[in-house]
């Protein structure tokens, strides 16, 4: 995905975005300031070591005053110890100052993606928002160091050099001007080149790699339909374009080194031409002669510089556009202007009342749902995939708003509670059992640090997880890896129960996935801590376990999104409706079973 | 001298030991680089000539100074002079040129069969590499690690060469014209090369150290990122956020750590470059005042001393790319060095037009060894006649995907053996097998090209009325039509998203055109609406009479029609025989049926 964005290229400046990206420099004006101070500093010394050489020249040297070089040379060290001094610390300092504004933006788009709901991260891949976070903002890096900085460095530069040129002498200023406008037009020739061979060069690279990603990752489909020689073929195609390019491009170089080279070379050539017919004329001497050829050299480096830096400027203009993005879109869940509370205590009541909903508003997935839960009560909820169950639980977490209806907990519609403080009371525990990297003990707490270790190791117990975890290498200290690869799927379903008792909600919102990965000790242990979990307290459960639907205290029945039965076990049994088929389909087998 | 002396330290820099192993690994690309040994050597040759010009251009420089500085001259000398100077520039520039087309050309060259070579053999490594290997880790193999060799052999032999060369020539040059200034010179130069090597050995630690955090903070994010839900629902969005900040905290003071080195690599090479400039106009100048040089001597000393400022960091970078380029070679080598375990098991295979007949003997695998070891499949025998229609159905991760893969070579059994048509496929060509076989897997996998491209894979030469057919018998043709571009239209990301059952349908397509003798569905029918599954079912039975057909499905609406259907459990036929057969049995397969008939019936109500 990367690779396509690369080839979306506007303008190199763009005065919007770039005042845009100034207000995070802002904040460390004082070292940018301190920085462009030292890189002036920097310009400045460097124009003495070619003077030097010229005062060496007709003054000592001419007089035959041996001795006289030797202070000369001291203030030349002196200089390069200064020059020295300004390079080193003006690169440490924007490299500092920069480094600060890079991770300002990144924690800035970090928490913004924080904030947005659910439905951002089903429209957003994961891959695309780390792209966002590590390479836009690493384009950024280089707008900052090299566009502000480095940019008005070339320029300072360029003009100090003219300046002092002027100052020695106009007329062996003038005669070295002669060449200048000849390394400006090859310099632009170049680069116009190069920027449409690079762009070649970079749409062709990605087209191999689009393709090699493409065919390793379908390499079984190419061997079973005997199409290796054609992929070969084509692999080879694209191949040989981006040889080309590469040639191209290498061509290019190949005649621009050599050409600029050239070019310094007449350029000495005319200056030392014309230049010592000043000197004969006594307008300008030797030394200044020599030291002008320096000068000369000083001003095609910045000239070819600033070229250069386009490209850099186009990306870090291309990324800003990206981030930006990002960041102007809407929360899409927002916390109400004027919040209202909970009761306290909270009791755990559950109203839906006509509730409309769907990921996407044209597609309803509940079409109008109600019922209501008395505090207290545990309730199952079952019906075919697809019926809206999971909708049910993201909804009353409020993960997702509602199109129509309402939902309220206690009376009061979630909409206008605060989003953390609805979550406090309303724990869900998600179907996948997400892990992260860290031990199991900040598995269970997370970074709730008010949870003590003497709550987490209840919680363990509670929710049957204590078995497995004191059997671990290091118990609660073990280390669980990325995504809890290092884990069983059972053992990280009881882990996310542990986690939801430690945070021990009010409202319980259970995601129980049956899963054929468990082992059958694991499956009587998960349904043991699933009856403990919901005892006493206000819960919906998406049942798949017949262990489960037996416990609660009512069911209710989705088909297609709308409510179809509710009442006890045995009540929907007599009804012999959808539950009492449901059940005979998928729950025979395990009744069976025990 | 700079030479001798570069030579005596860089064992003290770098490990000898150490050096033999990077040989070692580039060993295994020698012959891409040996075939183009002609043009190297070429532009080395060039790089000779070249320079020989170049370091005339400073001894020009010389004259001319003293010509003006001796006033007497004549405009034409003087014009003369500076003539021959820019025609050494123009032909330094001419060789230069050819230098870079041969040398950097060559290189791109290099780079470009050995990225062939690498797909050549990628397209022929079977699923066990696969398994071992991500696609991420792959790609950065074809790309970066390839670029690097790229680098070494371009642009490093090339700035080698010419470093070398310019050094020892301008060296040379500056010991006849002043012997004391000159050593001085050239006793200082090596200090730049060593403070490379040194302090870019030590950036590269620290950098190494950099991109590890920064790998960090990209993984942090990524795992928030996709437990969104869970943070969500405990709230934990500002702890977090703080989180974050902490991990972003310390690449930042890593990296502050790293820019306080690696600041420190230019400023210190100029200030040694500067160092020995200065050093030149105090030696250089007194002797000029005392009369044993010339201004023009002075100024000829200035302008090789610019002209070796590059070829003595160069030589310091070649040793860091030959660094990079060794440890790359290496890995290219393990994918190039790989031998495939699925090929032709001899050189004369036998060329075989698949009939159909399908025998399994006593076939069995397991992976691992001692304890590790598992059991996948176990003495399964069964035989398919051709023309007959097979299904084979079970619970999940019973092996059935592993059966079927047998007959295609995908994976071989570690007992027993499978036979087409009276062979063992292992002593058949693997390209004759295949193209007997035609394979619908369980994961769809289509290509970003064209519904027509993806439906004509197997067979590029098909006929518009094969297409059709086939578009026809997989039940695709009314998709087909309603797409933009019709069946031209580009599929995956940047064309048209297909849903599950058009992409599944497609497949069958795809493996349907190529009529072949065995046609094997892996749950190719799991997105596809029962109905539309019954009519593709019943269009291969018209369209395909004759044909050997083997069907995994989970449904046994699909199944029952099949000559005969196998129950796998476990890695073993658990129950075979026809529908009815296992019916009667009241087995798993029974069970299995009922729930089905419970299921439509919650459906249908």
């Amino acid at each position: 995905m990367t690779v396509y964005d690369d080839e979306i290229l506007g303008k190199a400046y763009d005065g919007r975005l770039v005042r845009r990206l100034m207000t995070f420099v802002w904040p460390y004006k004082w070292q940018l300031f301190l920085s462009i101070g030292l890189m002036v500093g920097s310009a400045l010394v460097e124009l003495v070591p070619p003077y030097l050489l010229r005062t060496a020249i007709d003054g000592p040297i001419a007089s035959k005053h041996i001795d006289g070089i030797v202070p000369i040379f001291l203030i030349y060290i002196i200089t390069l110890v200064a020059a020295f001094g300004f390079r080193y610390a003006q690169n440490y300092t924007m490299q500092v100052m920069s480094q600060k504004v890079i991770i300002d933006i990144r924690m800035v788009i970090f928490s913004h993606i924080q904030r947005m709901s659910l439905g951002f991260f089903d429209r957003n891949p994961v891959g695309r928002l780390l792209t966002r976070i590590t390479n836009d903002v690493d384009a950024l890096n280089e707008f900052i160091t090299q566009g502000t900085v480095a940019l008005l460095g070339d320029l300072v530069r360029l003009i100090f050099v003219i300046g002092m040129m002027l100052i020695l002498s106009w007329r062996l200023a003038l005669v070295s001007f002669i060449m200048f406008p000849v390394v400006i037009i090859s310099t632009i020739i170049f680069q116009k080149i190069m920027r449409a061979t690079y762009r070649e060069m970079r749409q062709r690279l990605a087209r191999i790699n689009a393709y090699l990603n493409e065919q390793i990752t379908g390499v079984l489909v190419t061997q079973l339909f005997g199409r290796e020689p054609r992929s070969k073929e084509y692999f080879a195609e694209m191949s040989a374009k981006y040889l080309e390019s590469q040639f191209k491009s290498n061509t290019t170089f190949a005649v621009f080194f050599p050409a600029i080279n050239l070019i310094s070379v007449t350029a000495t050539a005319v200056l030392l031409l014309l230049g010592s017919q000043l000197v004969f004329a006594e307008y300008a001497t030797i030394g200044l002669l020599v030291a002008f050829t320096l000068y000369n050299e000083q001003a095609f480096g910045p000239i070819r510089q600033l070229a250069e830096r386009y490209n850099t400027l186009q990306s870090a203009m291309a990324s800003s556009e990206r981030i930006f993005g990002v960041l102007d879109t809407p929360e899409g869940i927002l916390d109400p202007e004027h919040p209202v509370a909970l009761p306290a205590p909270v009791r755990g009541e559950i109203v839906f009342d006509k509730v409309i909903f769907g990921y996407n508003p044209d597609e309803p997935v509940l079409k109008g749902v109600s019922f209501t839960i008395p505090a207290g009560q545990s309730v199952a909820v079952v019906g075919a995939t697809g019926a809206g169950k999971t909708s049910l639980v993201s909804l009353m977490a409020r993960f997702y708003d509602i199109q129509s209806g309402g939902i309220l907990l206690d009376g009061i519609d979630i909409r206008t509670v605060p989003q953390h403080e609805l979550r406090r009371h309303v724990g869900a525990v998600p179907q996948d059992p997400t892990c992260f990297s860290g031990t199991i003990l900040q598995n269970i707490r997370l970074h709730d640090e008010t949870i003590t270790d003497e709550r987490v190791k209840w919680a363990a117990e509670i929710s049957g997880a204590s078995t497995f975890i004191d059997h671990l290498p290091d118990t609660y200290q073990y280390e669980v890896r990325e995504r809890g690869s290092n884990l069983s799927v059972g053992q990280r379903q009881l882990l996310a129960f542990a986690r939801a008792m430690a945070f021990n909600p009010d409202v319980l919102l259970i995601l129980d996935e049956a899963t054929s990965s468990v082992d059958t000790e694991t499956e009587v242990v998960m349904q043991k801590a699933v009856q403990r979990l919901l005892k006493g307290r206000t819960s919906i459960v998406i049942a798949h376990r017949l262990s489960t639907i037996r416990n609660v205290d009512r069911i209710l029945v989705l088909h297609r999104g709308e409510l179809v039965e509710d009442g006890s076990h045995e009540e929907l049994l007599a009804l012999n409706g959808f539950y009492a088929r449901l059940y005979r389909l998928q729950y025979a087998e395990q009744l069976g079973g025990s | 001298m700079y030479l001798g002396l570069f030579v005596v330290i860089l064992p003290y820099i770098i490990r000898t030991k150490y050096i033999e192993a990077c040989m070692n690994q580039l060993r295994a690309l020698w012959p891409y680089v040996v075939r183009y040994r002609a043009r190297f050597l070429l532009g080395l040759l060039t790089s000779v000539i070249a320079t020989g010009f170049a370091v005339q251009i400073p001894q020009m420089l010389r004259i001319i100074v003293n010509e003006i500085n001796e006033r007497g001259i004549i405009w034409t000398d003087l014009i003369h002079s500076v003539l021959i100077m820019v025609g050494f520039s123009i032909a330094d520039g001419i060789f230069r040129f050819g230098q870079r087309t041969l040398i950097m050309g060559t290189a791109h060259q290099v780079e470009s069969d050995i990225r062939e070579g690498m797909f050549k053999r990628l397209l022929e490594l079977d699923q066990k590499f696969y398994g071992e290997h991500h696609t991420g880790d792959l790609m950065t193999r074809v790309t970066n690690d390839i670029s690097s060799i790229r680098q070494f052999y371009g642009p490093g032999v090339s700035s080698m060469a010419s470093a070398i060369l310019m050094i020892v020539t301008a060296s040379a040059l500056m010991m006849t014209t002043n012997a004391t200034l000159a050593s001085i010179v050239l006793l200082l130069l090596p200090v730049v090369t060593i403070l490379f090597v040194v302090v870019g050995g030590r950036m590269r630690l620290i950098f190494r150290k950099v991109q590890d955090l920064f790998g960090e903070v990209s993984s942090r994010a990524q795992e928030n990122f996709s437990g969104i839900r869970t943070i969500k629902a405990y709230t934990q969005e500002v702890p977090e956020t703080a989180e974050f900040l902490r991990v972003n905290e310390r690449f930042r003071l890593q990296n502050v750590k790293y820019v306080l080195l690696s600041g420190l690599l230019w400023p210190t090479i100029s200030l040694v470059m500067g160092t020995i400039g200065a050093l030149v106009l105090l030696i250089g100048g007194r002797s000029v005042a005392a009369g044993e040089m010339t201004i023009g001597d002075l100024v000829l000393f200035n302008g090789y001393l610019a002209a070796l400022g590059w070829p003595v960091v160069a030589l310091g970078w070649t040793v860091d790319l030959y660094q990079q380029a060794a440890s790359a070679a290496g890995r290219l080598g393990e994918v190039l060095q790989r031998v495939p375990t699925i090929k032709d098991e001899s050189h004369t295979p036998v060329q075989l037009t698949v009939d159909g007949a399908i025998a399994f003997r006593n076939v069995g695998i397991s992976v691992g060894d001692g304890d590790a070891k598992r059991t996948i499949l176990h003495d399964i025998s069964f035989t398919v006649e051709k023309g007959q229609t097979v299904a084979i159905v079970g619970a999940t991760g019973g092996g059935k995907t592993t059966l079927v893969n047998l007959l295609s070579r995908v994976q071989d059994p570690t007992h027993g053996t499978v036979h087409i048509d009276g062979h063992d496929i292992r002593t058949v060509a693997l390209s004759s097998l295949r193209d007997g076989i035609g394979y619908v897997p369980q994961d769809t996998f289509l290509f970003s090209v064209p519904v027509r491209e993806n439906v004509t894979f197997g067979r590029p030469d098909a006929d518009e009325a094969d297409i059709q057919q086939a578009l026809l018998i997989s039940r695709l043709s009314n998709d087909v039509v309603q797409l933009p571009q019709g069946i031209d239209t580009l599929v995956g990301e940047r064309g048209v998203t297909l849903s599950g059952g058009q992409k599944q349908r497609t497949a069958i397509a795809r493996a349907v055109l190529r009529n072949p003798a065995i046609l094997v569905l892996d749950d190719a029918l799991s997105s596809v609406d029962t109905h539309t599954a019954a009519q593709i079912l019943e269009g291969l039975r018209t369209f395909r009479s004759g044909g050997t057909a083997i069907l995994i499905a989970q449904r046994i609406a699909t199944v029952r029609e099949a000559d005969m259907i196998i129950v796998l459990h476990e890695g073993t036929i658990a129950e075979q025989g026809t529908h009815s057969e296992l019916v009667a049995r009241n087995g798993r397969y029974a069970a299995m049926y009922q729930r089905e008939q419970l299921a439509d019936a919650v459906e249908n109500a």
